[in-house]
Formats: C-alpha cells, structure tokens, sequence
C-alpha cells in the first residue's frame, strides 16, 4: 500500500517536473517561462520529497523530507521575485502579445525604485489637501468662460491640475483656456474650498453668475 | 513492476529529460535572467532526481543531499540576481 502511494506521487512529481522542461522551452518569454518552472518544477519536487517520506516511513527522514518541502516552498517564490525584478529592470522584453505592463513608466531605471506618485498617495503626503474631479453641467455659469475671468486661485484658493474634454488632457491650462459644459476638471484645494467652489460651477441662479464675474 | 523498476525505467528517463530540456534554455538564452532561471530549474530538477534515486538504490542518507543543494541554489539564484540589478 505504502508503495502504491508512494508510486503515484513519484508519478505525479516527476510529470510535473518533466512539464516544467517543457515550459522552460516552450513558453514565448522570461516571465512566462519563470511561471512554468516555479511553480511547476516547485510542485513537482515537492510530491517526489513526499513521495520519499511515504516510502521510507520513518521519523527522521519523514522530517527531513518535509523540512525541504518547506523550504523549497519558502525560498522558489522569493528567488522567482528577485529574477523577475532584475529581469524587469535590466530591459528584458515581454512576450509581443502581453496585454497588460502595470510597471511601465512607473519605476526609476537607476535608482530601481517603483516611483507611484498617484492621487491617494498624494493626498497621505498632504493630508488637509484633496484632490477631486468634477464635471462641468449643461447650464453651469462658467461654461464658456476663460480660465483667466473666474479667477479660481486667487478667490476661492482653488488649483486646477488639468481639464479632460473627450479623449483629450489639456494639462497645466493657462488663463487663455475657455471652459466648456462637459468638461472634466481636476482641482486640488483644501476641502471646504473645494465645495464652494463646485457649488458655485453648478449653479444657475443670477446673481451667483454675477457675484462670480 | 516494484516501484524501483518504476523509478529506474520511466521516472529517471523522463528527469533527465526535462534537464535536458532545461540545458537547451540555459544554451539558447537568449538573456542572462533565461540562463539563471534555467540553472535553477536545473537545481530543482536535480532535486527531484536525488529524491527519486534515494528510492531506487534504498538510500535515505541521499535525502541530505537534496537539503543542501536547495540552500545553494536558492543562494546561487539570489546572488545572480542581486548581480543582474548590479547592487553588489
């Protein structure tokens, strides 16, 4: 019985290795290849060592046995994270079908440090300041307006970082750029300006318009 | 068919295949991180092939074997990358 079992998971190991030297050599790029021998080869060799505890049946080599399963398991991942790192930062290409490169533009080629300056990290470095998106209604009283005639920083203490319109970013916009309905405008501030000043862009009563030019 | 022959006929063949397998990414790179992934794989599978002989020639002492060449391997393949990322 015990050597049944123990063929069967010496079975199992050694496909499972076998697939890992097929992946190594199959598989289009670095990345993909590391996913096949990793985890695979990992697999593979851990049914084998507990194949060899099944077999031998005894205290001292079950252990043993079961030591290098878990240290196998502990050290393949962090290996595989250290290649893959390296791999990344020194230029080695992706697969020409890869859909998706989250790190693309976002680590230091020579500090090798991942740079994520994103919205939710800026606001933890500056924690009274918000950042926040609002779009321009129909009927708002700045729709159609120069950047210049509402005066955002200097009355309501308001940046501007950018405004969407479509598919396109006008970053940085400078006091010439008119405002249209529909336009997505990303402004940082401290919060209480913030609502005023949306609560402003939304209105449509009079002398709100008036009060603003 | 003892699990010995079984070991001896079919599961060290197809090891040393897939080292084989593995030696030809470790030749064809084409980068350096190709060849260090494929001398670990080439560790792994040595592994493998020390457990299984253990069972073939009735030898646990081998088992030790195993042991150690997973401490230098995962040791060789960090230094390699530590190498790669030049911070050393």
């Amino acid at each position: 019985m015990r050597e049944i079992v123990s063929a069967v998971l010496v079975l199992i190991g050694a496909l499972f290795m076998f697939l890992a030297g097929v992946g190594i050599v199959r598989m289009p790029d670095l990345y993909t290849r590391m996913s096949a021998t990793t985890k695979v080869a990992t697999l593979g060799v851990g049914s084998t060592l507990l194949a060899v505890a099944v077999y031998f049946n005894e205290l001292g080599i079950t252990s043993r046995a079961l030591a290098t399963i878990a240290f196998v398991l502990l050290t393949a991942p962090v290996a595989a994270h250290m290649i893959g790192r390296a791999a990344y930062f020194t230029g080695v290409p992706l697969w020409e079908g890869t859909v998706l490169d989250e790190l693309r533009g976002h680590y230091n080629l020579h500090t090798h440090e991942l740079e994520s300056v994103c919205f939710s990290d800026l606001e933890l470095h500056l924690p009274n300041i918000q950042i926040s998106k609002f779009r321009i209604p129909d009927l708002s009283p700045v729709a159609g307006k120069t950047l210049a005639q509402i005066e955002l920083r200097r009355k309501y203490d308001v940046t501007l970082l950018a405004i969407r319109r479509g598919s396109l970013v006008l970053s940085n916009p400078d006091g010439n750029v008119q405002l249209f309905a529909g336009d997505e405008l990303i402004l940082i501030g401290l919060p209480d300006k913030l609502d005023e000043v949306t609560g402003l862009f939304r209105s449509t009563r009079k002398e709100v318009v008036e009060g603003l030019l | 068919m003892s699990l010995q022959d079984l070991v001896l006929l079919l599961v060290l063949p197809l090891l040393s295949l897939a080292v084989v397998l593995a030696f030809v990414r470790l030749v064809r790179g084409p980068s350096l991180p190709d060849r260090v992934v494929a001398l670990d794989l080439i560790a792994t599978l040595v592994m493998g092939i020390i457990a299984v002989y253990a069972i073939a020639r009735n030898q646990p002492v081998l088992l030790d074997v195993a042991i150690v060449l997973a401490l230098l391997s995962f040791l060789g393949t960090v230094a390699f990358a530590r190498y790669l990322e030049r911070s050393i």
